[in-house]
């Protein structure tokens, strides 16, 4: 846990956060909205006190009540993975800046995540499914896609109280897994 | 574009007739361009052509198509198109529990199977604040560096058949087969080792292991040195490689590249010492870098590293501590709601595995990272210009593995 870190971020971007900095283990954690995504990820990459030029990862994920975009960086002005959150995504149209400006590997990365969650990314000139085929309707990593061969809607649901989680048989249309904040 | 108006029979069921032609391996999509780069890339210029390459064609290391905008035989741009191998493996293990997931990760690098258990055993090793007995952390280490010889040998030997050089796989495959046999007597597979637990590994080093492992260890510099020997003083191999595809370290970072790749290209970021995990910090090795960034360079940052693990290897052997090699853990695990991000470096690059918890057994967001997928996306800056010839020897330079791409 690098306590400098959280310093320096509580100060350049004080304002921005949407949320407290949060640390654990070898991971700093800061939360924003989707629209200051570019200026953001802007200043970590450029300023001396940063320099967060390793894009590591970049993922989309869906709470249940709405949708994030989450980047991994890497630097060498710390010890520490910063996990950047844009948080707040609107679940029924989430958009979100694209930052193929800055690296454009992240063309594909966030293709995927369109492909995956829907998520449009503005300013990415290639935004069109990666994996599934071009005529497919669906985001299959939404949580209100449910898996046809689901291990609670087996005959064995409710035999094993861990399995509790999933949604049950005859789930009402929109019931989703939510969680994970 | 091209849509025929006649009715064909389905393939599923003849007697079902279909109304639209649907050409799959057609270079043309029937379908009109989704985006502007789609648009501009099947818009052709004068004496451009496309050609479909894959998917499956030997070159394509898996099951990959490439459609490729051809100016005589100059490739002008290409476009890759992925999913044929796509199973769903993040939906599949956000529906599975923590041990469950793993054996999930298995098929995703086929040839270095390790490297995708761990960064998942380590975020969830962080998502249930385990300590892992150091026995554990080192014959994790040890047989990690094992799978990335055999998985480098594979890669040099694949990058010689590519070219058309039939031997230099034979003898990688040679040394190769020794280490998964090892290996496949600790964990009773050969490829999909499904071996790392979360708290430690399944099984401690047995009698046949380390009788083998010190066999080989005592040929190994000799023999693969011997096999390099075949390739590196090849002129044919050495002049289609040297000057093709090279990536500048800015641009390289940029396209978000890890692994060999990107030290071939002179930036020497390794996570192993960027940002340590296990007993890394306790090891002496070297992190060997390029400058040239050619295809050549990315060849020969293999044979280098192949070097180090060698010596990573020995001082395992040679450190090795006892004790357990599991922590002890309930059966059932469920970790607090939470993230946690885990990194490795693998044979191909940074291997992550981003794992959000809600508290139930099971991830409620399973992310993983691959490295070839990356590796993959800057075809189109590497090979336009060039020949169809050369774009077969920066794909086998690049080492990417489908399974992983399509996930």
């Amino acid at each position: 846990m690098d306590r400098a870190i959280r310093q320096r971020l509580e100060e350049r971007f004080g304002e921005v956060l949407a949320g407290p900095v949060r640390q654990r283990h070898d991971e700093t954690e800061i939360r924003i909205e989707p629209k200051d995504v570019p200026e953001v990820l802007r200043a970590l990459y450029d300023e001396p006190a940063f320099r967060f030029q390793l894009l590591g990862d970049l993922a989309g994920v869906d709470t249940g009540d709405s949708m994030q975009v989450v980047y991994h960086l890497w630097s060498t002005t710390s010890p520490d993975w910063l996990r950047v959150i844009a948080i707040g995504l609107d679940r029924d149209a989430p958009r979100a800046p694209s930052i193929v400006s800055l690296w454009p590997g992240a063309e594909w990365l966030e293709r995927e995540a369109y492909d995956m969650f829907g998520i449009v990314f503005e300013g990415n000139r290639d935004l069109r499914r990666i994996f599934m085929p071009p005529d497919y309707k669906s985001f299959p990593l939404r949580k209100d896609f449910f898996l046809p061969d689901d291990a609670a809607r087996s005959p064995g649901a409710g035999v094993r109280p861990m399995e509790a989680t999933h949604a049950p048989r005859n789930t009402p249309a929109g019931a989703v897994r939510r969680g994970g904040t | 574009m091209t849509t025929t108006d006649h009715r064909r029979p389905s393939a599923d069921d003849p007697r079902v007739l279909l109304d639209e032609q649907v050409g799959m391996y057609e270079p043309v999509p029937p379908y009109p361009p989704r985006t502007e780069r789609e648009a501009e890339f099947y818009t052709l210029g004068d004496g451009q052509l496309l050609i479909n390459i894959g998917p499956h064609h030997p070159a394509t290391h898996g099951v990959m198509r490439v459609v490729m905008k051809l100016s005589g035989e100059t490739i002008v741009d290409l476009d890759p198109v992925l999913g044929y191998l796509h199973r769903g493996v993040e939906k599949l293990c956000e529906n599975a529990d923590l041990h469950q997931t793993i054996a999930y990760l298995d098929p995703l690098e086929y040839v270095s199977s390790l490297f995708c258990e761990w960064p998942a055993v380590m975020a969830y090793e962080k998502l249930l604040d385990v300590e892992v007995p150091r026995r554990a952390e080192y014959i994790r280490v040890l047989t990690g560096e094992l799978n990335r010889v055999s998985s480098h040998l594979l890669a040099m030997g694949f990058h010689a058949l590519d070219l058309g050089g039939l031997t230099p796989i034979l003898y990688s495959f040679i040394e190769r087969d020794e280490i998964v046999e090892m290996l496949a007597s600790i964990t009773g597979q050969r490829m999909l080792f499904n071996y790392f637990r979360i708290g430690g590994v399944n099984g401690d080093l047995n009698h046949e292991f380390m009788s083998r492992l010190g066999d080989w260890m005592s040929r190994a510099t000799e023999q693969i040195e011997a096999n390099v020997g075949l390739l590196n003083e090849n002129e044919i191999f050495v002049r289609r490689n040297r000057g093709v595809g090279v990536m500048d370290p800015e641009l390289a970072i940029k396209m978000c590249w890890t692994g060999p790749n990107l030290r071939a290209s002179g930036v020497p970021f390794d996570i192993r010492r960027a940002h340590p995990y296990s007993v890394y910090p306790e090891l002496d090795f070297d992190i060997p870098t390029r400058l040239e960034g050619d295809s050549l360079a990315r060849y020969l940052l293999r044979v280098d590293e192949v070097k180090q693990s060698l010596r990573i290897i020995d001082q395992c052997l040679h450190q090795m501590p006892d004790g357990p090699v599991m922590a002890k853990l309930p059966r059932l695990l469920r970790p607090r709601p939470g993230r946690a991000f885990a990194a490795v470096e693998g044979p191909r690059g940074e291997y992550a595995i981003y794992a959000v918890s809600d508290g139930t057994d099971q991830p409620f967001r399973f992310r993983i990272h691959d490295p070839s997928f990356l590796h993959l996306q800057s075809f189109g800056r590497l090979v336009p210009g060039k020949l169809i010839a050369d774009w077969m020897t920066v794909n086998a330079s690049l080492d990417p593995i489908m399974g992983g791409i399509d996930k």
